[in-house]
């Protein structure tokens, strides 16, 4: 019966939640010789239980760290409970990164008996990363580009971080874009931007992809006063996209089962497999009266495949329906705003070919000018007002 | 001719009026979250009238902004870090700053036969599990990842 007991509770132990968090995740700190400084963290008792926590710091940096406190109670009501530690720095560390880390670690709490016991402890890690400025000037940097269709702008983004002890006065990028075949297709240069020593500033550029389908390479050369660095990216031109072109409905009738034959297009320059068109039609409230999806289809590259779908109408009412269809491969979904309206013995599809959607822009626009007309005839009135007045008083 | 001025004068005066009323009438209306807002939950609820779009980047200068058509309910999962936002409409809106709290979470739950831990903070963990002593694994534990491990000790720092 002990032993049963005792089952039951290791049971019931393993199966709860055991839990412990600590926040921030990481502080990072520029270097300045002898600098002391309280960084403060929390630890997280998102298991709600009571709980005892010892402290410890490791690392490159841990003789530089003292703890307030190396061990602490936190009760089951404490959702979070706030710490800190000291950090002292020397007055010289070599140039670039050091780090240090403070663990928490849970212990066990309570009756300790074979039964109950927790069987891992957990420990968790906030770490102090601190930035020692290199002598002169000195910039890091990466390239993050962001695809674009045919036609549209590509954005090219260098953050650069001024790691020197100098600010960087000019720092600029020289682009050259490769594709497959690896033939240079175009070039650029960015402007010229200044970041301040120990600051991090964005270098962007939108280049215009006229240019086919596909992927290609930049090659990157970022040029500031002391030093180049070479970064490459590849990115890609037209989206592995699926459109849709078309639906057509034969011998549809209210009640009975639709077919719809929804005609896709691959835009892109390699085939797509395993995609799916879901159609979700939506009342006026913007419930869900109806959804259907069609089987799994492969589409070769640039070139359109029609997906069948099946709609049971049976129990929907004549009227027009908003309706979502969208086009799923892969982890990536195209979607579509349309307009069902259903008539006894036909289905009009209305929004293919144009967007459907209300457009604000209209009202934007006459307030804009609304605005202008207004300011334009303040200044007016007022010039004619002081004119007038100047004459009126000779 | 001196009243020709009052009532010019005052014509001048419901003008600006009218100005002051239009811009206000179109500054987009921000209501949530509030400037400075810091929280460990990514999952922010923007709360924005009179405006089309909002604007999210990691510099003031908007460099390379994400962008998001402004609806009700316009709920966006941002990764721990500093932000600055706006909304745009004819006007744009002041720029606000937010901080999603980085957090290193660990749980331990029952799995199968054994138990298992699971990654329940908002960042990339390395995990270093250890037998008595001994570093007997080490596994990168993405956010809401889950791993079956039989070590005596989990540690969990970001990667």
């Amino acid at each position: 019966m002990r032993k049963l007991m005792f089952l039951l509770i290791g049971i019931f132990m393993i199966s709860s939640v055991c839990a412990l968090g600590i926040t921030p995740a990481r502080t990072t700190l520029d270097f300045e010789a002898d600098l002391s400084r309280s960084v403060g963290f929390e630890i997280l008792n998102s298991g709600n239980e009571d709980m005892k926590v010892v402290f410890s710091a490791q690392g490159e940096l841990a003789k530089y760290i003292s703890l307030g406190d190396t061990e602490a109670s936190i009760s089951a009501s404490e959702g979070s409970k706030a710490f800190s530690y000291n950090l002292n720095l020397p007055s010289e560390l070599i140039p670039g990164l050091h780090t240090g880390e403070v663990f928490a670690m849970q212990l066990p709490s309570g009756p300790t008996s074979e039964g109950s016991q927790i069987l891992a402890t957990l420990a968790v890690v906030t770490q102090v990363h601190v930035y020692v400025p290199y002598p002169g000037k000195y910039a890091s940097s990466s390239l993050t580009i962001y695809n674009a269709n045919q036609g549209e702008e590509v954005v090219f983004v260098f953050p650069v971080v001024s790691q020197g002890e100098f600010d960087l006065t000019a720092v600029r990028a020289s682009v050259d874009i490769y594709n497959k075949l690896n033939e240079k297709v175009d070039s650029f240069n960015t402007d010229s931007i200044a970041v301040m020593s120990g600051a991090r500033k964005e270098l962007a550029y939108r280049w215009k992809a006229d240019v086919p389908i596909g992927d290609y390479l930049a090659k990157a050369s970022l040029i500031y006063d002391e030093g180049t660095l070479n970064l490459e990216e590849t990115f890609s031109v037209g989206s592995e996209d699926l459109e849709l072109r078309e639906i057509s409905v034969s011998g549809f009738s209210l009640g009975e089962i639709a077919k719809l034959e929804m005609l896709v297009e691959n835009k892109w320059s390699e085939s797509i497999s395993g995609a799916h068109v879901a159609t979700k039609i939506m009342n006026d409230r913007g419930d869900i009266v109806s959804s259907f999806e069609s089987a799994t289809y492969d589409v070769d590259a640039l070139s359109k495949k029609v997906f069948v779908s099946y709609w049971d109408t049976a129990g929907v009412r004549v009227g027009t329906y908003e309706t979502e269809v969208s086009i799923n491969y892969g982890d990536k979904s195209s979607k579509k705003a349309l307009k069902f309206d259903v008539k006894k013995n036909k289905l009009t599809i209305i929004g293919l070919g144009y967007v459907i959607s209300e457009d604000g822009g209209e009202s934007n626009t006459l307030m804009i000018v609304l605005i202008s007309v207004i300011v334009l005839l303040v200044l007016i009135n007022l010039l004619w007002f002081f004119l007038f007045r100047k004459k009126f008083k000779r | 001719m001196e009243n020709i001025m009052k009532f010019d004068l005052a014509l001048v005066g419901v003008s600006l009026i009218a100005l002051i009323i239009a811009v206000g009438y179109v500054s987009p209306l921000v209501i949530a979250p509030l400037d400075d807002y810091e929280s460990s939950d990514g999952n922010v609820l923007f709360v924005i009238e009179k405006a089309d779009t909002l604007m999210i980047d990691d510099n003031m200068e908007f460099s390379s902004p994400d962008e998001y058509n402004i609806e009700d309910g316009l709920k966006i999962d941002l990764e721990p870090g500093e932000y600055y936002w706006k909304a745009v409409g004819v006007l744009g809106s002041e720029v606000r700053t937010l901080k999603i709290n980085s957090v290193v979470s660990l749980e331990l739950v029952k799995v199968k036969d054994g138990f298992g831990v699971v990654n329940s903070g908002n960042v990339g963990l390395n995990v270093e599990v250890y037998d008595g002593d001994e570093l007997v694994d080490k596994i990168k534990l993405e956010t809401g990842d889950v791993v079956e491990t039989d070590g005596d000790k989990i540690v969990g720092g970001a990667e």
